[in-house]
């Protein structure tokens, strides 16, 4: 059975980590501080799926975004997907190179039509993921500074028609608020995604992740909310929910220990 | 130990590499160097992207008659992931109808159940073929991660274990030294490590 996934979301801006409350940024501390309030390395070993997002607001600086994202994905073995400021082939190339296995591209989805299409071609569906930010049914783009003409059901019928792999679906005015997430706004538009959908924006605590897991077709839960999920606070909600028979995947996080350097000095 | 990333240009493969660090693989190259490629004890051909690209990089960098070389006669250890496994077979529809490097005979297409979400992504069960070697210690039904478009199926015995995502499809295959999986063990946690580590230690 195709299991659900939670997804943990950082939100990087110039050498910082933020906690984003509808789309206002509070910087929350670099590299090393992540490091150690969420001994990433460690709590990676329990996680699905990483996004890591470069939200700077105008010129994105994507060679200095690629050398944080390398040290993020140091030793993490999971899936990660990094965006921001994609404008070209060559930016995806470089997040790639740098350990993305998927990239999440937004603003293009409006205004580089023929480059989502050439990415898509480039890279496969399966590595690209189309991330929508709304608010009730409008599409905002340039990290929700900027309104798009089409409304929420038409850009995601043409984002469809682009081959995106993934949809990760966000809510601006739910964003960062730990009120749970905008399930009235996705049940809208469910019936429209054929894409595995993600949701994002709202979520607080567990309940709010079962929530979103309890819905057919929503194939992902995210969050970004660095404040309410402190530490090893989601790790803890994951082995909740994992506990409750939702259907998340499985391993022996035990077996970690004993893995590793265990072919060392191994002859043939 | 001495394993040999295959690099035809596809594909990210920095978690390939973390995985072979993490189990104490002291040497690990990633390379197209027939030289290289001639001394390594096992090899990892990965590979994310289209068939039909993929299989022309390969062919421009020659590497075709070195990997059938060493693998069919020489029976080098090799482990295809991902795309690399579906490379190792025999055709594929994606794009347009192109031929693999053939040495296992399946063939790709895309899921035949219009119902279901593609791409399959996401952390599924696979069901275990009872006489897997890559398998060896992972419980039936253990979760994988999968991201893939197009799905593998064949009418020989190749010794696979399945997955069920509409229909089911070959999740990974054996025969001798030739091995593949469709997920990507190295995002697929200690599940992943484990099968790695039965490649290397065990073909």
């Amino acid at each position: 059975m195709l299991r659900k996934r939670i997804i943990f979301t950082l939100i990087y801006e110039n050498g910082f980590f933020n906690q984003s409350r509808n789309f206002r940024l509070q910087k929350v501390g670099g590299i090393d501080w992540l490091e150690k309030n969420y001994k990433f390395k460690e709590i990676s070993i329990a996680l699905d799926e990483l996004v890591v997002l470069n939200v700077a607001r105008g010129e994105k600086n994507m060679f200095e975004f690629s050398k944080t994202l390398e040290k993020i994905v140091e030793d993490v073995f999971i899936p990660i997907s990094a965006g921001g400021g994609i404008r070209s082939i060559e930016d995806a190339e470089l997040l790639f190179n740098s350990g993305a296995d998927k990239i999440v591209i937004n603003t293009i989805l409006v205004e580089d039509n023929d480059l989502v299409t050439r990415l898509v071609k480039k890279f496969g569906s399966q590595s690209i993921v189309a991330s929508v930010d709304y608010r009730c049914d409008e599409v905002f783009i340039n990290n929700g500074t900027v309104k798009v003409d089409k409304n929420l059901e038409d850009h995601l019928e043409n984002v469809e028609l682009l081959g995106v792999g993934e949809i990760y679906l966000n809510s601006i005015d739910k964003d960062g608020t730990g009120f749970g997430y905008d399930l009235k706004t996705v049940a809208k538009v469910i019936e429209k995604i054929k894409a595995p959908l993600i949701i994002a924006g709202g979520a607080g605590n567990e309940a709010h992740l079962a929530q979103g897991l309890n819905i057919d077709c929503i194939n992902a839960v995210a969050t970004a909310n660095l404040f309410n999920f402190i530490g090893d606070s989601l790790v803890k909600s994951r082995e909740r929910l994992l506990n409750d028979r939702y259907s998340l995947a499985f391993w022996d996080i035990e077996a970690a220990s004993e893995l590793k350097n265990s072919l060392i000095n191994k002859k043939l | 130990m001495n394993v040999v990333i295959i690099d035809y240009g596809m594909g990210n493969l920095r978690s390939i590499i973390g995985a072979l660090k993490y189990l104490g693989v002291e040497k690990i190259s990633v390379s197209n160097n027939t030289k290289k490629l001639r001394e390594a004890d096992k090899l990892i051909l990965p590979g994310v992207g289209s068939f039909s690209m993929a299989m022309r990089n390969i062919k421009t960098l020659k590497l075709d008659q070195y990997l059938k070389y060493e693998v069919l006669e020489k029976k080098k250890p090799v482990l295809g992931i991902c795309l690399g496994m579906q490379l190792m077979g025999k055709s594929s529809t994606e794009d347009e109808l192109s031929f693999g490097l053939g040495f296992i005979n399946s063939k790709v297409e895309m899921f035949p159940d219009m119902s279901i979400k593609v791409p399959h992504v996401g952390f599924n069960q696979v069901r275990v073929n009872k006489e897997s070697i890559l398998f060896d210690g992972i419980e039936d039904l253990s979760d994988f991660y999968f991201v893939h478009s197009y799905q593998m199926t064949s009418e020989n015995d190749i010794n696979q274990s399945l997955c069920e995502y509409g229909d089911n499809f070959i999740a990974s295959y054996e025969v001798d030294n030739i091995t593949g999986v469709q997920f990507h063990p190295e995002l697929s946690q200690t599940n992943g490590l484990k099968l790695i580590k039965n490649f290397l230690d065990k073909f």
